[in-house]
């Protein structure tokens, strides 16, 4: 597929600063840095981390049409996705979906969002930015609609955990003003200076900047854009300003360990090309208020409705920190009666979190147990034959260890991501 | 990621192709993961080790190493009987990121043939085998 391996502007700075390197979705990426993926999935929940996630890719649609196409190629009905009310998705909003092909299977998930009237930015996982434009622009027929793949011309920095922004006021220019209703899933900014929206959020330098408040960790946070040229001034700046913090760059491990616990899919392994039902982000499709059908028309609908059967993927959490391997070979899931009944799509060990009595507990938990000293459960995800409840337990298997674990609703307990920032600007 | 100009290589060890270490100590071998083994996994966050009593033969698996992004099995650089195992590393696994030479040792073992030994490589033969794997 990946002819050959990218490097962010990022690169020498991971490599000069002891980055265990791998490649991910066709990037050369940092694994972990020299203070270990331990320690950086622990300090994302009592401090901050950074992260260099610019091997994701962007891409802008604008013109009259724009908002039509996206209701036809991506899952969310934008003219209902915002808040428990579901509003309409309006320019400073932003919303997690996914695209499907007509057979209803994954081709990424995706957060959509909308700069102003008739221009969205669209953010893909690595490597996507190609396929997903071509999607679209396959689906634009005569529409005045203009599909852009920025892959590569947009850096972005990953600023997660409860002092975020924090940090952030030490280097924002008016930060007081840019903080000031800034909810989950929100933005203010543009990382192009010549947009009208450039100014909005700044560096005290001046470098315009996209500010928002989503992420990949379940944390509370941000996700920065910005021209590419600036990446790495934006990055040791917020590193500097960040360390009276402890703030650390963190790698991609911590990052997936983090999201798993999270209960958030990686693409392409949790979800994928394979039907998008029976599955743990239903949120993402266009149901109406009693779930019987969908709102809208999209690529995929007539699909997911005519599946009778597919296999279901629920989250589970273990009993200690003991994984198995889900590649080469794959890892299996067995009931109680030892059958064999699906596979295992992810699993890792969140670091933070431990059983106490008959709940998870995470060092975060405001009512942790005295003394909590958790080291850490595997959990991810496994997708089955049957349907499986939570407080079901089954069993998975590699080839070297069987390991039980609990079919659960959620992982890590007492996430900060949807905390309002006026509650973590005073921790 | 270390550089192998930046490995701790000690010479007093010998090493296998899987990156274990062996140190003759009297009538037994003492064995651990090296430096560049632990480099490579990152944080150890989870080891499990053989019985004493136990006899394996060379290149058989005697435990895994779990750090927090993947399980990695330990093969015996030589062959012979389990005599001790390091029962600290239940506790602290975080010794083998640590101190992999000397607190975050292994196994005892008691060599079974001393052709094992020969046949692994000494610090500057395992350098040019890193380096050959590069």
């Amino acid at each position: 597929m990946h002819e050959e391996i990218k490097n962010t502007p990022l690169h020498d700075w991971h490599l000069s600063h002891g980055a265990n390197m791998a490649v991910f979705g066709g990037y050369d990426m940092p694994l972990w840095y020299p203070s270990g993926a331990k320690k950086e999935h622990l300090t994302v929940l009592t401090n901050a981390g950074i992260f260099d996630t610019s091997h994701m890719a962007v891409i802008m649609v604008t013109g009259t049409d724009a908002f039509e196409l996206l209701q036809m190629c991506f899952t969310k009905d934008l003219n209902a996705c915002v808040g428990k009310k579901k509003a309409p998705l309006k320019p400073g909003k932003c919303v997690y979906g996914a695209y499907l092909n007509e057979r209803g299977e994954l081709i990424d998930d995706a957060i959509v969002s909308q700069i102003e009237h008739n221009i969205y930015m669209i953010v893909v996982n690595a490597g996507m930015g190609g396929d997903v434009t071509r999607h679209m622009i396959d689906h634009a027929g005569l529409r005045d609609v203009e599909t852009i793949d920025l892959t590569d011309k947009i850096g972005k920095i990953d600023i997660q955990g409860p002092m975020a922004a924090g940090i952030l006021m030490n280097v924002l220019k008016e930060p007081e003003e840019v903080f000031d209703e800034m909810f989950y899933f929100t933005f203010k900014g543009h990382f192009d200076s010549t947009s009208t929206f450039a100014g909005t959020v700044s560096l005290t330098d001046g470098t315009p900047l996209l500010l928002s408040r989503t992420g990949y960790t379940g944390e509370f946070g941000f996700e920065i854009f910005v021209n590419p040229d600036h990446l790495i001034g934006t990055w040791e700046m917020i590193l500097a300003a960040g360390k009276k913090y402890d703030l650390i760059p963190c790698g991609l491990a911590a990052r997936d360990s983090l999201r798993a616990g999270a209960l958030l899919p990686l693409s392409h392994q949790d979800i994928g090309p394979w039907p998008f039902v029976n599955h743990r982000w239903l949120f993402t499709l266009p149901y109406n208020d009693d779930g019987t059908d969908f709102t809208k028309k999209f690529i995929g609908a007539e699909a997911l409705h005519n599946i009778e059967e597919s296999e279901h993927t629920c989250a589970f959490a273990g009993y200690d920190l003991r994984k198995v391997s889900t590649h080469d070979p794959a890892a299996y899931v067995l009931d109680a009666a030892g059958n064999e009944i699906g596979t295992v799509l992810t699993c890792v060990s969140d670091m933070a979190i431990g059983r106490y009595g008959d709940r998870i507990y995470s060092i975060s938990s405001p009512d942790k147990p005295e003394g909590f000293n958790p080291k850490g459960l595997c959990c991810g995800f496994v997708k089955v034959k049957p349907k499986l409840l939570p407080g079901q337990i089954v069993e998975l298997k590699d080839n070297r260890r069987k390991i039980k674990v609990m079919i659960v609703d959620d992982i890590r307990p007492d996430r900060t991501a949807r905390r309002p920032i006026k509650e973590m600007l005073k921790t | 990621m270390k550089e192998i100009s930046d490995l701790i290589l000690p010479d007093d060890v010998r090493y296998a192709e899987d990156h274990e270490w062996a140190r003759p100590e009297s009538e037994k071998v003492r064995v651990g993961i090296d430096d560049y083994a632990q480099d490579q996994l990152g944080d150890i966050v989870f080891v499990e080790l053989p019985q004493v009593g136990d006899t394996l033969e060379k290149d058989e698996v005697f435990g895994t190493v779990e750090s927090v992004k993947a399980v990695s099995e330990l093969y015996m650089p030589i062959g012979g009987e389990i005599l001790a195992v390091n029962t600290a590393l239940e506790e602290f696994p975080e010794l083998l990121n640590s101190d992999p030479y000397d607190d975050g040792w292994m196994i005892d073992v008691i060599p079974s043939d001393p052709d094992d030994w020969d046949a692994l490589m000494t610090k500057d033969a395992y350098i040019e085998a890193l380096k050959g794997g590069k």
